[in-house]
């Protein structure tokens, strides 16, 4: 598959007005993703690091079996890498697709898939609301803010985490979830709303 | 549709009540970009949550890292690469031939059976049921019975000649049996789908192997009572 990577906020950092420093390799991206084209092993550990942290934590937000689906993301990685042209965006874009489609088919195979309780499916921590105290810390862990988006309505959790984590702008989202960029929008304001109000009954403060 | 639910874009200008105009707010924190110092507290506390999703990456996160390069050493090498398209020209090659098999096999066993049985039948040494099939049904020569013409019943041919009834594979013993012609009730003619089997399907071939520039070809003249003829001299031992 061939993305058309639209490159601007981001990779190139434009004012360099990011809060924060994501996990993005930038204007080495190119460079790096010809080697591991061309089957250099280091440079994909490179890619890997910089995006599984990302992938991981959508995951975690969309799926209880977020550590297989991105085993599963991944070997589909490597297996198309070869063939993927883009950039740094483009190259998020492709990936987090890829894990939403198999985050899709992992929930259609538990579907078929007798039930089992819940102490014993590992969902347990995928539906657990984030404890006061861990929000209460001075430093927020991942972990926690990830239990806490997850407890949004799905939509809306799933678009904050593409928007926020995987840094893709809204027509690159509106791709990804089939939606129209105002729809996505608008689910990502209501999403903030409520995260806001969570938030303050978790007492998140300053 | 209520106030709470609108667009701003939808009621421009409407105050909606509990809900400031936040938009901007919001979109700066999405792309992570420094809220404003003036911003309500909650879109800091917000802009804090959310940075802490783009942190780095926690224990446990990069877990997956050997799992990962395993499979791109698999996969993604030029080796990896040429074995797994050996691989999937392997499956392609298996999964190929078993979906062609069962056509090729029945096209097979159509061809052979239609033009081998054709032939024997023309060479009218097929068993006497058999060869009366195939004369009925391919213009092939009608069975000998033993020497015997097959029975006659009823019906003629436009030349004079007897419209001829092929005989059921009971018929000659029943014929020596009873000494007399078949009852046309006990003559089992397969139908073709149109005409009556009373008519006497395949009849003008019946004497085929006594070829007549006057015969009829297949089919034509069949069912027409003006043309039908007593029972007669072609086949006489069954002309009652």
């Amino acid at each position: 598959m061939v993305w058309d990577a639209p490159e601007g906020r981001g990779s190139a950092a434009p004012g360099g007005c990011r809060a924060d420093t994501g996990p993005v390799i930038g204007a080495a991206f190119g460079v790096i993703l010809g080697s591991a084209q061309a089957g250099d092993e280091a440079a994909f550990a490179r890619i890997f690091r910089d995006a599984q942290p990302a992938l991981l934590r959508y995951l975690r937000v969309i799926t209880p079996e977020a550590e297989d689906v991105a085993g599963d993301t991944w070997l589909q990685v490597a297996a198309g890498l070869a063939g993927f042209r883009g950039g740094e965006k483009g190259f998020r874009a492709w990936l987090f697709t890829i894990a939403r489609h198999r985050a899709a088919d992992a929930g259609r195979s538990r579907a078929r898939r007798p039930a089992v309780p819940l102490a014993d499916s590992g969902a347990a921590e995928h539906v657990v609301s984030p404890d006061s105290a861990d929000l209460a810390l001075e430093a927020v862990s991942a972990r926690a803010v990830v239990a806490l988006i997850a407890a949004l309505p799905r939509d809306q959790a799933e678009i904050i985490m593409l928007r926020v984590v995987a840094d893709l702008d809204v027509g690159e989202v509106a791709r990804i979830v089939g939606k129209t960029p105002g729809a996505v929008r608008v689910a990502a304001h209501r999403g903030l709303r409520r995260l806001a109000g969570l938030t303050q009954r978790a007492g998140v403060t300053q | 549709m209520s106030g709470r639910d609108a667009l701003h874009g939808e009621m421009p200008g409407f105050a909606f009540p509990g809900r400031p105009h936040d938009e901007p707010l919001l979109d700066m924190i999405l792309e992570r970009r420094p809220v404003p110092p003036g911003a309500p507290p909650e879109m800091h506390d917000l802009a804090r949550i959310l940075a802490a999703l783009t942190g780095p990456a926690e224990p446990g996160e990069l877990a997956g890292e050997a799992a990962a390069l395993r499979a791109f050493r698999r996969l993604a090498s030029p080796a990896g690469a040429r074995s797994a398209a050996l691989r999937a020209l392997r499956r392609w090659r298996s999964r190929r031939p078993a979906r062609g098999r069962p056509r090729l096999a029945t096209a097979l066993i159509v061809a052979v059976v239609g033009l081998g049985g054709t032939a024997t039948a023309y060479a009218g040494v097929l068993p006497a049921p058999v060869q009366e099939m195939a004369h009925v049904t391919l213009d092939a020569p009608a069975p000998h019975h033993r020497g015997q013409h097959p029975p006659a019943v009823r019906g003629a041919r436009p030349d004079g000649r007897p419209r001829l009834r092929p005989a059921s594979p009971r018929g000659p013993r029943e014929g020596r049996a009873g000494g007399t012609a078949q009852a046309p009730g006990r003559v089992r003619v397969p139908r073709l789908g149109h005409g009556s089997p009373q008519r006497g399907h395949g009849a003008a071939r019946c004497c085929a192997h006594d070829p007549s520039p006057n015969q009829n070809p297949p089919g034509r003249g069949r069912g027409d009572p003006g043309r039908s003829a007593p029972k007669a001299a072609c086949c006489p031992d069954t002309a009652s």
